[in-house]
């Protein structure tokens, strides 16, 4: 196991920057998730960490090895791709022993070691099959054996999950989780999806247009976003954001609503006279019990009932917010309401900058 | 709407092509079979007459159809492996990451492009004792010019050479395809598992290429079986019968003699011969699958 730190860490194409001098240290055994959208450099940068993409700029440790001029077979790395790329010819006991055997690790020891990481996945009863007659599902176990059998001393996911559908893809989550558990070697995992990223990280890097957006783990990321972006992209369903004017000692809705400033944890400092901010709060964090001063007046468009929950989409002004509420509660269509919000829960942000103010 | 049972429609959409095929396939080789029983030469003057069989005795009693066949079949030996390697690293060339890829590409169609008698006739030249490029060259490395087409060894080696430039173009583009075929994460995952370049091919490449070499040599030992063209245009057939193939010698009997009775027996003879290759392979095929 060994930590990876990444040291302004860039990488171009052309005049292109597609990453823009990365900083960031993954600890011994953490496990890291990349998250963010399209085109934010996310696999770009796993991809230099796995030496398959070279650097244009700044250093990778691997422990504390500079690797940047190291092929990818001897940076002692292992990784998952979104596609799996299991070799088609080869059976699952070939294609897991394959790395061994061009490491000329002895046959008993790489037998051994195939039936142990075979055991772990419950894959043991398709070593003889070829990944043509192997299920999305299984494939992605086999993907993963062979990582294992490696023994490196970081495992690199690319997007893994992507290919299976909503119910394989919840087991398969679980599955990693439990891998990690059990093996604790340091993980750096890529997703697009805040779900995947909330639930198997010890930490979350969020990335935008090449740079970090924030760090931290999913807690802090959740509950303290630095900006709109990280609000709006962890969580489902997403933040609601809504443009308000410091007006006295409230903050001024479009719709002329007033929230009083006295009232919220956070931010108020920043709350100068004629600021414009952008106010986010979580679908969750709307209340039906509320101090009166605290809510809003809300008109209602629509309503999803989802079993646990009931998400109502409403208008504030211009705005479009949704509130998750309780399952029993079923406002009709084109009412007007008066939501609560929980103070301690509502997030601030420069509406220039888009990042939290103080 | 018409009421029609599943089978008549089977039989009515498959009717199209099973017309179309007996029109241009089967009928013809029948009619082949067919003449070949036949004593059927038009400067004769006489009649077709039943022979049964004697066609095909005269022709294992004929040394020229023995010698052609011997040539065609060494033809077929030396050409398509010579092809298949030379083809395998003209595509492993042009799937390298160039930065301009239609220049190689197309470099690639060239020789495919041009027509066969049209590469013979440039390699005839090539190879030409007074004219030609191939002693200009030798002669400035201080070599005696060479009469190519004099000795049937070196006759048979220039043919062999021109055939091998003109069909591996052919075999490149089907690997190329093959090539492309194979995602790119598969060497990616072999660069991270530690293998290097050698094995990759070895082990990744190779294996995966298969279907695609396996349907390109179909095509090329096929082809390589009815050569004509190239030796046509480059020597004739020549010294005597030395560089002549079994085409060549279908072509003289019953073009040029008009002996349709044995030409057709021994067109039978190549027509088998080809069947023969295609069921081998298409052996080596299903037993993969």
């Amino acid at each position: 196991m060994a930590s990876v730190s990444l040291r302004k860490l860039e990488k171009s194409y052309g005049s292109l920057r597609i990453v823009k001098g990365i900083d960031l240290t993954i600890e011994d055994g953490e496990f890291v998730v990349f998250v963010g959208p399209s085109g934010c450099g996310k696999s770009t940068t796993l991809r230099m960490v796995a030496g398959l993409e070279s650097i244009s700029g700044g250093e990778v440790l691997i422990g504390d090895r500079v690797v940047n001029k190291l092929a990818p077979r001897e940076r002692d790395i292992a990784m998952v791709f979104q596609d799996y790329a299991l070799y088609p010819h080869k059976t699952v006991r070939e294609n897991m022993g394959f790395s061994l055997k061009v490491r000329g690790v002895a046959v008993k020891d790489a037998e051994s070691r195939i039936g142990e990481a075979a055991e772990m996945l419950g894959i043991a009863h398709l070593l003889d099959r070829k990944p043509g007659q192997l299920s999305g599902g299984q494939r992605q176990r086999v993907a993963m054996g062979r990582a294992i059998v490696r023994r490196p001393q970081v495992f690199l996911f690319d997007e893994p999950l992507s290919n299976l559908d909503a119910k394989l893809r919840g087991q398969v989550r679980t599955e990693i989780k439990r891998l990690h558990q059990q093996i604790g070697t340091t993980i750096i995992y890529v997703t697009h999806d805040q779900v995947e990223a909330m639930t198997l990280a010890d930490r979350i890097v969020i990335l935008r247009g090449g740079d970090i957006e924030q760090v931290g783990t999913p807690d802090e990321v959740y509950n303290q976003p630095q900006s709109v972006f990280v609000g709006g992209f962890v969580g489902s369903p997403a933040m609601n954001f809504a443009k308000v004017t410091v007006d006295g000692d409230a903050l001024r809705f479009a719709n002329g609503d007033r929230l009083p400033l006295s009232g919220l944890n956070r931010g108020r400092d920043g709350a100068m006279e004629g600021r414009e901010l952008i106010v986010g709060i979580r679908p969750e964090h709307f209340v039906t019990l509320a101090d009166p001063a605290m809510t809003l007046s809300a008109r209602v468009q629509v309503v999803e009932p989802l079993g646990s929950d009931t998400l109502v989409h409403f208008q504030i002004g211009g705005e479009t917010l949704t509130a998750r509420m309780p399952p029993e509660m079923r406002p009709a269509v084109g009412s007007e309401m008066r939501l609560g919000l929980d103070p301690s829960k509502v997030h601030l942000f420069d509406a220039k900058t888009e990042r939290t103010i103080a | 709407m018409l009421d029609l049972s599943d089978r008549a429609l089977a039989v009515l959409l498959l009717a199209p092509a099973a017309i179309l095929l007996s029109l241009i396939i089967v009928y013809p080789v029948l009619r082949l079979l067919y003449t070949s029983f036949f004593s059927l030469s038009l400067t004769s003057g006489l009649p077709a007459e039943f022979v049964g069989l004697e066609n095909y005795q005269l022709m294992i009693e004929d040394p020229v159809f023995w010698e052609t066949t011997w040539n065609t079949v060494l033809i077929t030996l030396i050409t398509v492996p010579g092809a298949l390697f030379v083809g395998l690293g003209l595509a492993l060339l042009a799937n390298l990451p160039f930065g301009m890829q239609w220049p190689v590409r197309l470099s690639l169609l060239i020789p495919w492009a041009l027509p066969l008698s049209f590469a013979g006739l440039i390699f005839a030249w090539f190879f030409h004792s007074e004219y030609g490029v191939v002693n200009d060259v030798l002669a400035r490395f201080g070599f005696p010019g060479v009469i190519w087409f004099n000795s049937p060894n070196l006759a048979f080696a220039a043919i062999c050479l021109t055939i091998v430039w003109k069909t591996s173009s052919f075999m490149a583009l089907i690997i190329l395809a093959g090539l492309q075929t194979i995602p790119r994460s598969l060497y990616e995952a072999a660069d991270v598992d530690g293998a290097g370049r050698i094995r990759q091919f070895f082990e990744i490449t190779l294996p995966l290429l298969k279907p695609a070499i396996v349907v390109a040599l179909i095509f090329r030992t096929i082809t390589a079986l009815q050569t004509f063209d190239i030796p046509f245009m480059m020597t004739g057939g020549g010294p005597g019968t030395s560089t002549a193939t079994l085409a060549m010698y279908i072509h003289q009997n019953t073009v040029s003699f008009l002996d349709l009775g044995y030409g057709s027996a021994l067109a039978v003879v190549m027509f088998a011969l080809s069947m023969c290759v295609t069921a081998v392979y298409l052996r080596i095929i299903r037993t993969k699958e």
